[in-house]
């Protein structure tokens, strides 16, 4: 009897350990072609993502609130004036709900990815000034490259769903990759130079949330029943 | 002359206004722009004073990187001094430039412009269907509290994301908990009293803008819950317990002292010319030579060997617990009782010599002499306390010569008269003489005889033992009293044979065989 009781034991414990190890296994490696597998990580992906552009967008509105203290006058509603136009306007991006709804997934990805790929150089360029002023505080210049990584990690991030969703056939294969991307966009005509720090940070407070909300716009199209 | 009329119709117009107190509307200011769901908005404004003249309203707005000016398409659905831009007409991250003009008779005024971007202005409608709940968990209450997102906000598709809050309070109070949900739609409360009335609300904001407003009142009243109480009362029942039986265990080892203190002992009777510390560490012999008193018995020195009388009864205890005599004079029992254990041990109360059995005396007279060995003995029982039932089984003897001699000696049965064994029997035994050296010569009160008086015992007489021997024989002192009939003896009534105690034969001596004497 107490043989057979330690051989189940033996039994059960492999078999725990056994799937433990398939569990951690499984994770990080997602073979193409697994239907649980697929949707459970789009989704997953998509939080993350959505996630990264939900921070980037409060550090940018923090800096922004900071700025404006300095150089506006604080008006009723909270909002800043602009004198200059962003250097983002030229890019055609959905204005409303159905607008956003209307255009193609693909359309959509690639309306965010061209966003963050506008956003690279300027705000790099913004954190070197930022940190070369010396009256500014410095938790400035940390959030300015915090907020500069941020756009590198998220680019790459939304490459990554966007492959994701080519490989799964969720949308057509008519999406740019990130060279081909480069080529569409405007040549960098420098406008951005132009721009105040304020206004710089007003832009881009504005299009981070752009980004954050296609994102969840995109989500909930693609994998609807996961938090919708 | 043209210019002549021109300055007087502004003089008249400059002139007559301020004679009636009219003027130029006053400045109107735009309170604010709200957006009840991220796809239309309104706004509205403060009128300046209208300058005594009916005055008129317009909305002029310039859309972002565009030199258009387009009025308000909608003065009606926000209200009085308000607009309302439709679905058509707004658009999400595009700054709206809005200016509010005053227009009277005598002049127009412009208000600030004001920018407004419809993201940054969103405030909700409260959320809707607050229900609340009372659910169980492991038998413990809790409150459930669910709502839905107000009916405008498309939370769905992902355009809009609302965060949660609600509050709640109890009846009595004034102050409000708040608890923030986040996004869920759905939130648990614990720890709320039984038996109370509960109110809640629920408000949203989305991701940057304003709070709603607190949703309608919800109440639900909690129920009586037993589970609760009934649990804090084992633990106060447990607790009670345990030190309950803390206060016992301390009683217990402190009872000695107790005891002292709530019941003194009594004390303990003195007797003269008793000596307690003797008792406990002397020897018997001291013990008792204190116990009798050197004018006891009073007699005088009459050299009559009958008046006093040194007797002494052998008895042996064969068993532990046993004491039993054997005589073979027969069996005979004594009952001696000691009165207490200070001063009862060492007298000599005389007692009746039972027979248990008196039928038995028959067969006395057929037993020989035989040994009666440890049968005999068996049934000799002693009780510690000082109760002996010395049973004495019967020998019989020669009823002929009627002489028993008492001796505890089991070989004393001298006479050739074998005795049935095993049988013991209560009878008298009556002291027929004393001889010479100081033997009592007991013999049996036969069931036909009675018990023939000895011939110098004509009374009662008791018998005190004056000291026990080292071998455990009694050293009896023996006093002559009067005979009195003793009938007590004839206690085994049930054997009709027994007449152990003849009414009319004086009992000559009573040997009150207190063989309790365990000197230990």
């Amino acid at each position: 009897m107490p043989r057979n009781l330690t051989s189940v034991w033996l039994l059960l414990a492999s078999i725990s350990l056994g799937s433990r190890l398939a569990n951690v296994a499984a994770a990080p490696i997602c073979a193409n072609g697994q239907t649980r597998c697929r949707v459970l990580s789009l989704a997953n992906l998509f939080d993350r993502v959505i996630q990264h552009s939900a921070r980037m967008h409060g550090i940018s509105n923090e800096l922004h609130s900071e700025f404006q203290e300095q150089y506006v006058v604080p008006s009723r509603n909270h909002i800043g004036r602009v004198s200059r136009n962003c250097h983002t306007s030229t890019l055609l991006t959905p204005n409303g709900k159905e607008n956003a709804q209307r255009i193609a997934r693909e359309e959509l990805t690639e309306v965010i990815l061209k966003l963050l790929m506008a956003w690279r150089d300027p705000l790099w360029h913004f954190h070197r000034i930022i940190a070369h002023q010396h009256d500014l505080a410095n938790f400035s210049s940390d959030k300015a490259l915090e907020m500069s990584a941020m756009v590198h990690e998220l680019r790459k991030g939304v490459e990554k769903v966007a492959e994701k969703m080519q490989t799964l056939g969720m949308i057509s294969n008519s999406v740019s990759t990130l060279s081909s991307l480069e080529d569409l966009l405007p040549s960098d005509s420098g406008e951005w130079r132009l721009m105040k720090d304020h206004e710089l940070l007003y832009c881009f407070r504005r299009d981070s949330d752009k980004i954050q909300n296609y994102l969840k716009i995109l989500k909930c199209r693609i994998v609807p029943e996961h938090g919708c | 002359m043209r210019n002549v009329l021109e300055l007087t119709w502004l003089l008249m117009l400059v002139v007559t206004p301020h004679a009636k107190g009219l003027s130029p509307p006053g400045k109107p200011t735009l309170t604010s722009c709200r957006s009840p769901e991220k796809e239309t908005f309104t706004c509205w404004w403060q009128p300046g004073s209208d300058g005594g003249l009916p005055t008129t309203y317009a909305l002029y707005y310039v859309k972002e990187s565009s030199d258009l000016v387009y009025e308000c398409p909608d003065y009606f659905t926000g209200g009085e001094n308000s607009c309302f831009f439709n679905k058509n007409n707004t658009s999400i991250w595009v700054n709206y430039n809005i200016t509010v003009v005053a227009t009277n008779r005598l002049g127009s005024n412009f208000s600030d412009p004001v920018d407004v971007d419809v993201v940054y202005i969103v405030q909700p409608n409260p959320p809707e269907n607050v229900s609340l709940s009372v659910m169980e968990d492991k038998g413990w209450p809790f409150l459930r509290v669910t709502w839905a997102p107000p009916r405008k906000a498309d939370t769905r598709s992902g355009w809009i994301t609302l965060i949660y809050e609600l509050r709640i309070r109890s009846e009595g109070e004034n102050e409000w908990e708040t608890h923030v949900a986040g996004q869920q739609k759905l939130f648990n409360i614990f720890s709320l009293r039984s038996g109370g009335l509960y109110l809640v609300q629920v408000r949203c904001k989305p991701d940057h803008g304003f709070w709603s407003e607190w949703s309608a009142t919800s109440q639900i009243r909690f129920p009586d819950y037993f589970h609760r109480e009934k649990s804090a009362w084992i633990v106060i029942t447990a607790v009670c317990a345990f030190i309950f039986l803390i206060i016992t265990w301390l009683l217990h080892l402190n009872s000695h002292s107790l005891k002292h203190c709530l019941l003194p002992p009594v004390p303990g009777p003195k007797i003269k010319g008793f000596d307690q510390q003797l008792l406990k560490r002397g020897k018997s012999e001291d013990i008792f030579s204190a116990l009798v008193m050197s004018e006891f018995p009073p007699m005088s020195s009459s050299s009559n060997i009958d008046d006093l009388l040194v007797e002494y009864v052998e008895v042996y205890v064969p068993e532990e617990r046993e004491a039993s005599k054997d005589l073979d004079s027969g069996g005979f029992k004594s009952e001696t009782s000691t009165s207490d254990s200070d001063s009862g041990r060492g007298s000599c109360d005389s007692r009746t010599l039972l027979m248990e059995k008196c039928g038995r005396a028959k067969e006395r007279e057929d037993r020989t002499g035989e040994r009666a060995e440890q049968d005999d003995w068996e049934d000799a029982r002693v009780d510690a306390r000082g109760r002996t039932w010395p049973s004495v089984l019967p020998h019989l003897l020669r009823p002929s010569d009627g002489q028993i001699k008492a001796r505890s000696d089991v070989n004393i049965a001298a006479s050739g008269h074998k005795q049935s064994p095993a049988r013991w029997s209560v009878e008298y035994v009556g002291v027929q003489t004393v001889a010479e050296d100081d033997v009592v010569i007991l013999r049996p009160c036969g069931g036909r005889e009675g018990c023939p008086p000895p011939p110098t015992f004509h009374e009662r007489d008791y018998s005190q033992v004056k000291r026990v021997g080292s071998d455990d024989t009694l050293l009896l002192l023996q006093k002559l009293s009067e005979g009195t009939v003793d009938e007590g003896g004839a206690r085994d009534a049930s054997h009709k044979n027994a007449t152990c105690a003849h009414s009319t034969t004086p009992m000559s001596g009573y040997v009150d065989t207190a063989a309790v004497f365990q000197m230990t």
